[in-house]
């Protein structure tokens, strides 16, 4: 966004000392009227000219602020850990950190803390046109067999510009699929944890290997679409309660020797021509048999739809996603006797208000509330009576606290969260996070 | 030297458990249809199925191994009796109920699990391994009644794979007789571990869970009764889903029960007023003689084949699965039809148990959570599907 600045800056001055270059010099000798048409003439050609790189340039920069203004509209900010990078050419990094203490109201013994992820992230401009962004992320600070760590490589893939609206990225990337996943730093959201609904329903962080191509318009509309792996169905362990958490987080593959003979398409639809508003919806589709002995044609859907609006410093949010998985039954009947079956539906929604109680100095103090209600299994195919499961219950959160954001990029939180259809005593949370 | 020989003798013991144990003696998983199809069993174990089936180790002559674990009945007792009789003259009453020996090497080791006892073999699990428990019969007096050791070390010497046996073991192998009777039984161990049959996986519920075969409408309530926390409840204690890594069920947690089954009076034991058979707490067990909270338990049986493994419980108390059953859902709600009545019409419930240990019974889960007067948690039709369903779990389905 710098460069372009300048590059608009010197056309103007350039325009501008040809104007006063052409009008005010005195002529060096007396000029025929002929010659002077001959003058006018070129000038003219030459201010249209530059008038068509002015336009052009415009175009250019109000694409790079489209592509940088979908993800930006949870906490208002303006931009993402790769367009961070993407101002300065050549090798670059980026990062966001978090910290989380969580205290179960009646039970403290079970009260936690830890460092839920540490990430850094890398970007290499080859071109212009060409870049590479990657992620390595660690949670829980210790990855061992012995320690409840991971690591993980969260994104790596190369980008291409083709023109000024149109881009193209190839490898393991986020899936544009609702407000969070796209948008998963600490500083993006609210709540000291991202919210259920993106994250038992939608998977965030959720990404997949394939390649997606992206778009923007003059009026402010951002389209994806993609081919890329999907769920692996064969990965459902019926014995854990983990499919009943999050049923598509129970089968995703992260691109860890991914089972890739069925693959999944996305699109994506993301609108911003409005100021202050985003509205979008996507949907998600493949197949996760794999080819998997005992598995056929159990494709997995999810499609969401979403939208923010920021009134003055009032900022809304609300989005309602639902997942199916078909032909679920045969599958089911190998697991009879188990407590987690396969769910063929399962949904979630949310809504959101929060509001810019002071600010000053570029540090803000924003109050949030949020209800949500998800069930991850919301029906189960038939398989005969008695045998099928009863669906799951609706599960609603409330969750009520304030982010502090300073320092361009660190925030501070603390919340209070009441469930209610699941049980599990209420959380009282503090976290700490930050992004550059 | 009989020290040495001894100490020598142990630690050949716990070297076979170690074999044991590393070459699949524990309780890992199985395939449908199954092991998968490899070279055939081992020279050990090969050798293990002559002794397993040699009746000329037993001091009847007639008695071997297999005479209570016919694979025919799938490895359990081919007599439809309480208890089998041995010794010399085949006279002699027994105690327990044989039971299966199909998937008996999946048995985990005894101990405790956050405080209940789990595992082992033998309805007491008093046997820390398979070559502990293949002992027991050769010197037990009511079965092979062997005197010891030598007594069966002479029979191994002449039977007519000693020579088989000797390039094994060693030309002098019979000299040391406590020597050669643990190597038959750790010959016999490995055959139960190696041989297919002792793991077949073969039943029509293993095809269903494989999704190769379907049950019937019968097969299926009876299954969802099986698996329902508010009727059967069998489950409970008998999972009979797929483990984690895809292993079919043994329908058996390993964990232990006082269910307060009826007195036998079959059982010539019986006839003494003052003898119990307490389980866990003895007599045949002794090191849990004073742990008074578990008289009266006994291991939780795979029912894997129950339906060819009749009689059923510990006793031999019940003949068929539909009595076994009804005992179950009737036994609080009606049991007058289940223990013996006095003269003035008093029902002595729980009646193969001493007063003092009744209160160790499980009346809290369903179905015995119930009074007399309740309705019992499954009707006579429930109980059809549910045994329905249980014949499932036969071995040697044909798809």
């Amino acid at each position: 966004m710098q460069r372009s600045t300048i590059r608009i800056s010197s056309l103007l001055h350039a325009a501008v000392a040809i104007a006063v270059g052409a009008f005010a010099a005195p002529p060096a000798a007396a000029a025929t009227q002929q010659e002077l048409e001959a003058q006018l003439a070129a000038l003219a050609s030459e201010v249209s000219t530059l008038r068509s790189e002015l336009a052009r340039v415009s175009q250019e920069q109000q694409a790079t602020n489209a592509r940088a203004a979908v993800p930006v509209q949870v906490l208002g900010q303006t931009t993402d850990s790769a367009t961070v990078a993407e101002a300065e050419s050549g090798l670059d990094f980026f990062g966001y950190g978090q910290i989380d203490y969580s205290r179960p109201k009646d039970e403290p013994s079970d009260t936690t803390e830890t460092v839920s992820r540490f990430v850094v992230g890398m970007t290499n401009e080859f071109d212009e046109k060409t870049r590479m962004v990657s992620e390595l992320e660690v949670e829980n600070t210790v990855s061992s067999a012995d320690d409840p760590g991971e690591v993980e490589v969260e994104q790596l893939y190369i980008e291409r510009t083709f023109d000024d609206r149109l881009f193209g990225k190839v490898g393991l990337f986020l899936i544009p699929s609702g407000l969070l996943n796209e948008n998963h730093e600490p500083t993006r959201f609210y709540g000291v944890f991202r919210n259920r609904v993106e994250t038992a329903i939608i998977p965030t962080t959720w990404r997949e290997g394939g390649m997606l191509m992206q778009g923007t318009t003059e009026f402010g509309l951002r389209w994806d679409a993609g081919l890329t792996t999907g769920f692996d169905l064969s990965k459902w362990d019926p014995t854990s309660p983990e499919g009943k958490e999050s049923p598509l987080g129970s089968i995703h593959q992260e691109l860890a020797l991914a089972k890739a003979s069925d693959m999944s398409g996305i699109f994506a639809l993301n609108y911003t021509g409005i100021p202050g508003v985003r509205l979008g919806a996507s949907i998600f589709s493949g197949d996760a048999a794999q080819g998997q002995p005992g598995f056929d044609d159990n494709v997995v859907t999810l499609w969401e739809a979403h939208g923010t609006w920021t009134p003055g410093k009032f900022e809304f949010a609300a989005l309602y996603a639902n997942g199916h998985i078909s032909n679920t039954s045969k599958v089911n009947l190998t697991f009879i006797g188990n407590p987690t079956l396969i769910p063929e539906s399962f949904y979630g929604w949310y809504g959101q208000a929060a509001y810019d109680l002071f600010d000053w100095d570029g540090n803000s103090v924003r109050p949030f509330v949020r209800f949500e209600r998800l069930n991850t299994a919301s029906n189960y195919s038939d398989l005969s009576p008695g045998l099928t499961p009863e669906n799951g219950p609706d599960q609603d959160i409330i969750t009520g606290g304030f982010s502090f954001l300073f320092a361009q990029g660190v925030v501070l939180k603390a919340d209070y969260q009441h469930f209610h259809g699941i049980g599990g005593s209420d959380l009282i949370n503090f976290g700490m996070g930050y992004q550059f | 030297m009989p020290d040495f020989t001894r100490a020598r003798s142990r630690v050949i013991t716990l070297l076979s458990v170690v074999l044991l144990c590393a070459c699949g003696g524990g309780s890992g998983g199985g395939t449908v249809g199954g092991p998968v199809p490899g070279p055939a069993m081992s020279t050990l174990a090969q050798l293990g199925e002559q002794i397993f089936n040699d009746a000329s180790l037993s001091a009847s002559g007639t008695m071997s191994c297999a005479t209570c674990h016919d694979p025919d009945h799938a490895l359990s007792s081919a007599a439809n009796e309480p208890v089998p009789a041995g010794g010399a003259g085949l006279d002699v009453p027994g105690f327990r109920n044989a039971p299966s020996l199909r998937y008996v090497a999946k048995t985990p080791t005894f101990g405790f699990e956050d405080g209940a006892p789990l595992g082992g073999f033998d309805r007491d699990g008093r046997a820390v391994s398979l070559m502990e428990q293949a002992r027991r019969p050769f010197l037990a007096a009511h079965e092979m009644a062997n005197t010891a050791a030598a007594d069966v070390s002479d029979k191994l010497s002449q039977a007519t794979y000693a020579t088989d046996f000797k390039a094994m073991f060693g030309n002098d192998v019979f000299d040391q007789p406590e020597i050669a009777f643990d190597r038959a039984l750790t010959a016999i161990a490995r055959y139960e571990a190696e041989d297919p049959d002792f793991a077949p996986f073969t039943s029509k519920y293993d095809y269903f869970l494989a999704g190769r075969t379907q049950l019937t409408a019968a097969e299926r309530r009876g299954l969802a009764l099986f698996n329902d926390p508010l009727k059967g409840n069998c489950a409970a204690c008998h999972p009979s889903g797929r483990g984690s890594n895809g292993e079919p069920p043994l329908f058996t947690d390993f964990s232990y029960d006082n269910l307060g089954v009826p007195r036998n009076a079959a059982i010539p034991a019986n006839d003494d007023p003052t003898y119990f058979d307490l389980g866990l707490c003895g007599p045949f067990r002794d090191d849990l003689a004073t742990a008074r909270e578990l008289c009266g338990a006994f291991k939780v049986p795979s029912l894997r084949n129950i339906a060819v493994t009749a009689p059923y419980f510990h006793n031999g108390r019940f003949a068929t699965l539909a009595q076994a059953l009804a005992f179950y859902v009737r036994r609080d709600t009606n049991p007058e039809e289940w223990y013996s009545v006095d003269a003035g019409g008093a029902v002595h419930k729980f009646d193969d148990l001493p007063p003092q240990y009744i209160v160790n019974v499980n009346t809290t889960e369903v179905p015995y959570n119930r009074n007399v007067g309740d309705q019992p948690a499954l009707t006579p039709a429930e109980i059809d599907d549910v045994v329905t369903f249980l014949q499932t779990l036969t071995d040697g389905f044909q798809l």
